[in-house]
């Protein structure tokens, strides 16, 4: 009788869990890999910037509204680092060549994120989970109809290579830490992340982006106090040398990234001040005891969110 | 606080469910997503020298092209060049699948799977059931644009059909048990 409840036990657990092939050495490790990569990343660029000759109606403001609510859909569905970027690669790609009114454009964030969950999932995104966080404002039979034209207008050519492609290649060529090793990726897949919402960034070849965030990530960590060759321009070297990219350039790529870090984590913590005061006033006007919420606040900021919803 | 969300949440904007661009035009989003799909067509139209609407080759281009008894393609291609023929909704092409799978019903006694169940989520409509498809499925292009009044009328393709029946009847045998 034991039997049913262990089947039970067996089903909650998979439920939830991913399955994940483990690194696979003769991709990760083999360099013809990587010069495959670096040899086919440039075709799934898009080559000019369509703000200036595409698109009347839609703004750069507006591709980084589209794409900070992709990158939060993703976040909250949990999805796998890379559909993200892919999702952004389409968008552009298609902003590229297609004139688009600035209602679409939400539903074309949306076939992005479809399209890339499908290749890089082994559970995508569903079109109605997608309507819904559209707040419904697009149907389920638009999202298909219009992942048709997307499909059509990017000639079928989905598997574009993305910044995480480099990711394993990069930190196998460096002399890291083992144990710093899972933060310095997933730091280097956050910079990837705010690279995919900020338009200078979508003409970088995917190579030069994943160096620039590994870049980023070893100085952010301050592990080049530790190990000399990922001291400064050691580390730079090193990382051009793994992408056949010049020193200079990537080095420019990194600062860019630092710069976009700081300037968000600026505005990171503007935006707490701004809801904490805002909390504050209202707790004020409410006449609740101030001091303690302040308090309270400081130590748990992210539930200052969950306050006002 | 992770960092990444320290990072991300700089970009954040509240609940994630949301509509950023207001009400969509629903009816300039049909139109122009019929114009996209015209214009992809007639792009692979001139890249191919073959008219997909009508599935007749084009006189000039850069291919000639041969016919093929539609069933010795395989049945992906054969359902979605016919989908996609459906879809464009310019010629009221039926989903021959529909009608392979009801023709093997009737001998096999349903065991064969409808292919119209796919599964897939982007197969727009339902397809209607229509048993003249089958003729419109198993012609090739090549005779269709020399004589394809007479065509409609011979069962030129009994045996093509034969061969599609028992691939049809076959298939869950394999899979099943």
């Amino acid at each position: 009788m034991e039997r049913p409840e262990h089947n039970m036990e067996l089903l909650c657990l998979e439920k939830d869990t991913v399955v994940r092939a483990q690194q696979d050495p003769n991709v990760f490790f083999d360099d013809r890999v990587l010069q495959s990569l670096l040899t086919i990343e440039e075709r799934f660029l898009p080559r000019c910037p369509y703000f200036n000759h595409v698109q009347q109606d839609i703004k750069p403001f507006m591709r980084r509204m589209v794409a900070t609510w992709m990158l939060e859909v993703c976040e909250e569905e949990r999805c796998e680092e890379e559909v993200f970027p892919l999702a952004i690669n389409y968008l552009d790609r298609y902003l590229e060549v297609v004139e688009t009114k600035k209602g679409c454009l939400q539903l074309l964030g949306a076939v992005c994120l479809f399209l890339a969950s499908k290749l890089k999932e082994s559970r995508p995104l569903t079109a109605e989970k997608l309507c819904l966080y559209t707040d419904n404002s697009i149907t389920s039979q638009e999202l298909l109809d219009w992942e048709l034209v997307v499909l059509g207008k990017l000639k079928w050519n989905m598997a574009a290579v993305t910044p995480h492609d480099f990711i394993e290649h990069i930190l196998h060529k460096l002399p890291l830490p083992e144990d710093k090793l899972s933060l310095i990726r997933k730091h280097a897949q956050t910079f990837i992340a705010l690279c995919a919402t900020d338009f200078s960034f979508a003409m970088y070849p995917p190579s030069m982006i994943a160096t620039g965030s590994v870049g980023a990530a070893v100085c952010g960590l301050q592990l080049d106090r530790t190990e000399r060759a990922l001291h400064g321009d050691n580390l730079s070297e090193l990382l051009a040398k793994v992408t056949n990219t010049e020193v200079d350039c990537l080095k420019s790529c990194q600062e860019q990234i630092e710069q976009l870090l700081r300037s968000s984590l600026r505005e990171s913590q503007e935006k707490q001040q701004r809801l904490e005061q805002e909390a504050l006033n209202r707790a004020a006007s409410k006449g609740v005891d101030t001091q303690s919420m302040s308090q309270s606040q400081s130590s748990t900021p992210t539930d200052v969110r969950d306050i006002n919803l | 606080m992770a960092f990444h969300k320290r990072v991300l949440r700089s970009l954040g904007n509240g609940p994630a469910r949301r509509n950023l661009f207001g009400p969509v035009d629903r009816e300039q989003l049909q139109q122009d997503y019929h114009t996209a799909l015209m214009q992809d067509l007639e792009e692979a139209s001139r890249r191919w020298g073959f008219n997909f609407l009508t599935e007749k080759p084009l006189d000039e281009g850069d291919f000639l092209w041969e016919g093929v008894a539609g069933a010795k393609v395989p049945r992906v291609y054969r359902s979605s060049t016919l989908r996609k023929g459906l879809q464009c909704s310019v010629e009221p092409t039926s989903l021959s699948e529909a009608a392979v799978s009801t023709e093997t019903g009737s001998t096999s006694a349903g065991a064969a799977p409808s292919p119209v169940q796919s599964g897939k989520e982007n197969v727009p409509g339902t397809p209607e059931r229509n048993t003249n498809s089958l003729r419109d499925l198993e012609r090739t292009p090549e005779k269709r644009s020399a004589n394809s009044n007479m065509l409609k009328r011979k069962q030129t393709n009994i045996t093509d059909f034969y061969q599609a029946k028992r691939r049809v009847v076959g298939t869950p045998r394999k899979s099943g048990q």
